[in-house]
């Protein structure tokens, strides 16, 4: 994934480092009198350039020297599905970083403007999440809610974190809380018996917090490390399925709540994750349909946004097409690693 | 948030309010904002960089027709271009025909094929369904038990790997019926093996219309989606799913206007009648995040007759308990209030938003307590004291706190809606501006 948005993120590196070479010439030429090139004319031009100071060899950016290339960065963001309120706080910070710094004029601009860009995106997506390292440090059995809108991949992503763990060597149990939807308990059964997991399953349409509890229940007594439960998605404009999940949290108090989402998904993406925050609260996210876009700026506006950390992406079909999200990788492989 | 957004738009059109001529400056910032509320709203980032820039011309270079103001002419165009991009509503037969439908993983797909089987066999058509998803578990346990609900024929094969083979045999096996829908696998335009897929399947189902179905919340690669399944089947119509959430459907249109065809359907809501025929007026007030008076109107007709509720005398102020309880009663039909408030163009007026989050739960009950007011009550709440309370709480079987929640919630209303009287907002003149377009 990511390949589209740093492709583009290249190209708008260069942009910036053009400015930021074409900002560190004219002072050279300031001896010889007017300006040549692309350096503005006299007149307001030159207050412009008084402003570029050159003082032992340093160099400070104006802001008007880089508003080409953050305007270029902006499409660039808003195009890959970073939401807008994200978009401007990455460039509040790329500006923040460049602007009035003193730059060395020796210092290749790439390096510069990768630096800054490298620290605005890290400090957006916040911390990954370990989740074999979190179940090992706390007591067991580990309870694990997913939530989420409809349609967003939550039982599909129960199976392979199920799966994710079992083959790590934890014993799993997953609680089919989506008594709604028709068609859910067979799908998560089918997909428990395929993984040989034990499944905990009421008739359609019970009460999605008994399952949960029965799950907790049968995990204690049998000395389960993890309990999986599922849950029927929900709008989170909906008052009283959404006082269901709270009822459910309630019920089973588990140690995680994972709020699942699409990596596909626009703007309103930001919307629901905060409703779903404020309203269940929300310890990690996992992102799923990673795949279906090499973009993938959903995934950092979301991140950005809850404030929580991401715990897995989901990469496809198949069980074992999750991939746990360590935000130095994606940095990485959004800035093409090169330095 | 949005909502936010949305007012920055309207404050933005506060400002050519008063102007006599087109004010470069105030149009400039307008379609600033426009871009904004636009890019929010998940529209592609190119077509809204195109439709700004055609704004921006048209608003500057045509005079406005006489009589109208120099806002409403630059609100026009605005809702003429976007209108221009979003095409016409794809047109519905209603005859024999096969649908096969197609889209992303979890946009809707399976709800989706039930509703439109629902849908045609309330127009009186014999509807059959064919599962041919053959990857997700539970596919057909879904589809069946939907459609078995309203009596709708399913074929499906469990455990059958082949799609291919289910859609020959299910078209065989319903060869009774008039209208044949085919729900597909998820799939996306990345998969080779899938859109193969969907291509031999709609070679062999000889379908006459090839939907796409496309979730509200998709965002910039709605574009490109739809443009590989176009390229792949050639789809002639668009549904856009999960309306009933917040997302404002821009990707939907960005798909409508690459693949240039129109929307047919929108899903709002999760029970199968929640289906909506495509109506393009609601769909860009709700893009822009204005209201949406032509279809609050037309809801409204259809969900109480002139007599039942004197709009006009609301607006007035004058709003008793009984128009209330018309209200609660009529709410039922028309759906949330919160649905309703968001189509009222409520530029000045803020509701509280603990008005609106009245669930129906509570809405039945408040109703069960009016129950037990006399008519000078209903008439008159002010008459309402202590002893009266306990009288309704007892007649009602609720405890006087409830019946004191019921004032308290009658009087936030009653201020909204005084509130939306005032000064700016003009009921006349904003449906003349929108039956005008």
């Amino acid at each position: 994934m990511f390949d589209g948005l740093r492709e583009k993120l290249r190209s708008v590196r260069e942009v910036f480092g053009t400015s930021i070479q074409a900002a560190s010439t004219p002072p050279a030429a300031e001896g010889q009198g007017a300006g040549a090139g692309a350096a503005p004319r006299t007149g307001p031009g030159l207050a412009e350039r008084v402003k570029i100071l050159v003082t032992d060899g340093e160099l400070v950016l104006t802001e008007k020297q880089i508003q080409a290339p953050l305007q270029e960065l902006e499409m660039v963001l808003l195009e890959n599905d970073v939401a807008l309120p994200v978009t401007d706080e990455i460039l509040r910070r790329v500006k923040e970083d460049l602007v009035g710094k003193h730059r060395s004029i020796g210092q290749d601009p790439g390096v510069v403007i990768l630096a800054a860009l490298r620290d605005a995106i890290l400090r957006v997506l916040g911390e990954g999440f370990d989740l074999p390292g979190y179940i090992r440090a706390r007591d067991r059995p580990v309870k694990i809610l997913f939530t989420g809108v409809n349609g967003t991949g939550k039982t599909t992503t129960v199976a392979k974190v199920g799966h994710y763990l079992k083959k790590l060597g934890f014993s799993v149990v997953i609680a089919s809380g989506d008594t709604f939807r028709a068609g859910a308990l067979e799908q998560i059964g089918t997909h428990a018996e395929r993984l040989g997991i034990k499944i905990i399953q009421h008739k359609a349409g019970g009460d999605p917090s008994a399952v949960l509890f029965d799950a907790v229940e049968y995990a204690g007594a049998h000395k389960m490390d993890v309990v999986l439960a599922d849950s029927a998605g929900r709008f989170h404009n909906r008052v009283n399925l959404m006082n269901q999940l709270e009822k459910m949290k309630r019920v089973m108090k588990p140690d995680l709540v994972v709020y699942v989402d699409e990596a596909v998904a626009g703007n309103d993406a930001v919307v629901r994750a905060e409703e779903f925050e404020k309203l269940v609260g929300t310890d990690a996210v996992i992102l799923t349909k990673a795949d279906m876009d090499m973009r993938g700026g959903a995934a950092i506006s979301v991140a950005h946004t809850v404030g929580k950390p991401i715990m897995f992406l989901g990469t496809g079909q198949g069980y074992d097409d999750l991939m746990p999200f360590t935000p130095d990788l994606v940095v990485e492989e959004l800035l093409g690693g090169a330095l | 948030m949005l909502d936010k957004l949305s007012s920055s738009l309207k404050d933005a059109l506060k400002k050519l309010a008063g102007k006599a001529v087109v004010d470069r400056e105030a149009v400039e910032e307008l379609v600033r904002d426009l871009q904004r509320a636009l890019i929010q709203a998940d529209v592609n980032v190119r077509l809204v960089q195109a439709l700004s820039q055609a704004v921006k011309t048209r608003s500057l270079d045509e005079q406005p027709p006489k009589g109208m103001s120099v806002r409403e002419h630059v609100l026009r165009i605005v809702y003429q271009e976007l209108l221009r991009l979003m095409g016409s509503r794809a047109e519905v037969a209603l005859g024999p025909q096969k649908i096969l439908l197609a889209g992303l993983q979890g946009s809707g797909k399976t709800t989706t094929t039930a509703k439109l089987a629902r849908f045609f066999q309330r127009k009186g058509l014999k509807a059959g369904v064919i599962c041919a998803d053959t990857f997700r578990p539970g596919a057909y346990d879904q589809l069946s038990t939907l459609c078995g609900r309203v009596n709708v024929p399913c074929y499906g094969e469990p455990g059958e790997k082949a799609a291919e083979g289910i859609v020959e045999r299910g078209l065989a096996a319903l060869a009774t019926s008039e209208v044949i829908l085919i729900d597909t696998q998820g799939r996306h335009a990345l998969e080779k093996d899938l859109i193969d897929e969907i291509i031999r399947l709609n070679q062999i189902s000889k379908a006459d219309h090839r939907w796409l179905i496309i979730d509200a919340a998709l965002g910039q690669q709605a574009r490109d989606q739809a443009r590989r399944f176009h390229e792949a089947i050639g789809i002639d119509g668009v549904i856009v799913t999960k309306m009933d959430g917040t997302a404002k459907g821009g990707g939907a249109l960005s798909a409508v206007s690459e693949i240039q065809s129109g929307i047919v359907f929108i899903g709002s809501g999760e029970t199968i009648d929640d289906l909506e025929r495509f109506d393009p007026d609601s769909f860009i007030s709700r893009l822009l995040g204005m209201g949406d008076l032509k279809s609050l109107v037309e809801r409204a007709e259809e969900a109480i007759s002139t007599e039942e509720m004197d709009v006009q005398g609301m607006l007035r102020g004058k709003f008793t308990l009984r128009d209330m309880y018309k209200q609660l009663d009529a709410v039922s039909r028309m759906g949330p209030l919160k649905q309703i408030m968001s189509m009222l163009p409520l530029g000045g007026a803020d509701v509280p938003s603990e008005a609106i989050d009245v669930t129906s739960a509570k809405m039945a009950r408040y109703r069960v307590i009016m129950d037990s007011m006399t008519a000078q009550e209903l008439d008159d709440p002010n008459l309402i004291g202590g002893s009266r309370i306990h009288r309704i709480a007892k007649g009602s079987g609720s405890s006087p706190d409830e019946v004191r929640e019921l004032l308290k919630y009658y009087r936030l209303m009653q201020r909204a809606l005084k509130g939306m009287r005032g000064g700016k907002f003009n009921l006349q003149r904003m449906m003349r501006k929108f039956s005008g377009m």
